[in-house]
């Protein structure tokens, strides 16, 4: 007896429901937006590493060291460098090496250059780098992983 | 309207669910670097594997009895545009990706490999998460096959949050071969005994046909079996195989396979 309004209830709760839910296949616009936007980041990703893995440059990491300005400090002058791996590899622990005639060389690791990017550091000098003939390369690397 | 805020409040479900998954290895700056250093055609596999991944997840972890192309493949891809946003919002706070990252390979290969994780948690929170409990309505269930994918994904879930950690490899050359062949019993054990004896809530009830031998052969080894597997795509997806005698790639892939393992079998529990 207890059990015969318990099930009305229900029904009526079940009833209401289904009459707010709209039809069961309507997909609602934000439902459409969400996936819209999903496909567009999972193609964006998978077709550039495709690009990149069928048409990007192969070979070894090539470092290019280029000074971007020197501050004088009370502790040395900080030449502030960026190095770009224009090769087709990542390179790790990068030595990056700065020279100048009559002065101790600096120089400076960078943990990593990935292919196509840039990473920045800076090497400490006791004289003024500016007015002397500055050498900088990438004296060696590890294999990235 | 009414529609639009159901989905609106799953989809911030998701994004929390994605947060809760992938934010340990957001953390990790192993993460980072392998996604600059991943070999492309790896991650590209990685990444198309992933998406029919999803689809078979969205299935499974969802209420709804029947399989539904077109829902399961919505839900799939908005969960990986969850977990994408989600991995570049915060990867982006964090100073991980910086200004020059932003579409080039380098920013694309850091965010899409934790966007895969995070896109887990989305799927799982946005579906579960709600107002109706796992248990108010019975899950779909799985025949054989589906438990052996749920247990791929389960182990493939667990050893991702380790497989790019320096660890894995340090542990693999510390460890002799017995304390190796130990650990293995061990993966198998706590394996079947995870699944059969303790009974946590939300698991299908298996039933034990035919003794342990059966359970054994039928259930614990496949599973063991695929936790390995998974563990060693991993490990092969990050590099860490490359150039490595077969006999420590061996090792690598039982202690791996150790996470792998508790994941395969407590996959059912969260999905």
């Amino acid at each position: 007896m207890a059990s015969a309004p318990a099930t009305r209830q229900k029904a009526t709760t079940k009833t209401r429901q289904t009459a707010k839910r709209p039809p069961a296949n309507a997909i609602p616009p934000l439902e459409w937006i969400a996936a819209g936007v999903g496909l567009a980041l999972a193609g964006t990703a998978i077709g550039l590493t495709a690009w990149d893995a069928m048409l990007g440059v192969t070979g070894p990491p090539a470092i290019e060291v280029r000074l971007k300005r020197v501050t004088p400090t009370p502790h040395g002058y900080v030449a502030e460098i960026e190095a770009f791996n224009h090769g087709g590899a990542p390179a790790a622990q990068v030595e990056i090496e700065g020279v100048i005639s009559g002065a101790d060389p600096a120089s400076a690791t960078i943990d990593y250059i990935p292919e196509g990017s840039r990473a920045s550091g800076g090497l400490i000098f006791d004289r003024d780098p500016r007015g002397a003939v500055l050498k900088l390369r990438a004296k060696g690397f590890s294999d990235a992983s | 309207m009414d529609a639009n805020a159901t989905y609106g409040r799953a989809l911030s479900r998701a994004f929390g669910g994605a947060l809760l998954f992938s934010f340990p290895l957001l953390m990790t700056m192993e993460m980072w670097s392998l996604g600059m250093s991943v070999e492309r055609w790896r991650l590209l596999a990685f990444l198309v594997l992933a998406l029919p991944m999803l689809v078979g997840l969205s299935y499974f972890a969802g209420f709804e009895p029947t399989f539904r192309l077109k829902d399961e493949v919505m839900d799939a891809l908005a969960a990986f545009g969850v977990g994408f946003l989600l991995s570049a919002v915060l990867l982006a706070i964090f100073g991980v990706l910086r200004a020059h990252d932003f579409g080039a390979q380098t920013g694309i290969g850091k965010v899409s490999l934790c966007a895969v994780p995070a896109a887990v948690g989305a799927l799982l929170a946005g579906k579960q998460l709600g107002e109706r409990g796992p248990g108010e309505r019975e899950k779909a269930r799985a025949g054989p096959l589906g438990e052996l994918f749920l247990m791929a994904v389960g182990a493939a879930f667990l050893a991702f949050n380790v497989a790019p950690t320096e660890e894995m490899i340090l542990i693999a050359y510390q460890m002799g071969p017995v304390a190796t062949l130990l650990l293995m019993a061990a993966s198998i054990g706590l394996l079947h005994v995870f699944v059969y004896q303790l009974g946590f809530p939300g698991e299908t009830k298996r039933r034990e046909a035919g003794g342990l031998l059966r359970t054994f052969v039928g259930f614990t080894a496949p599973g063991y079996g695929v936790a390995l597997l998974m563990s060693l795509y991993l490990l092969w997806t990050f590099g860490r195989t490359d150039g490595v005698a077969p006999h420590e790639i061996a090792t690598m892939t039982i202690v791996l396979g150790f996470p792998a393992a508790i994941g395969a079998a407590t996959a059912r529990l969260v999905v």
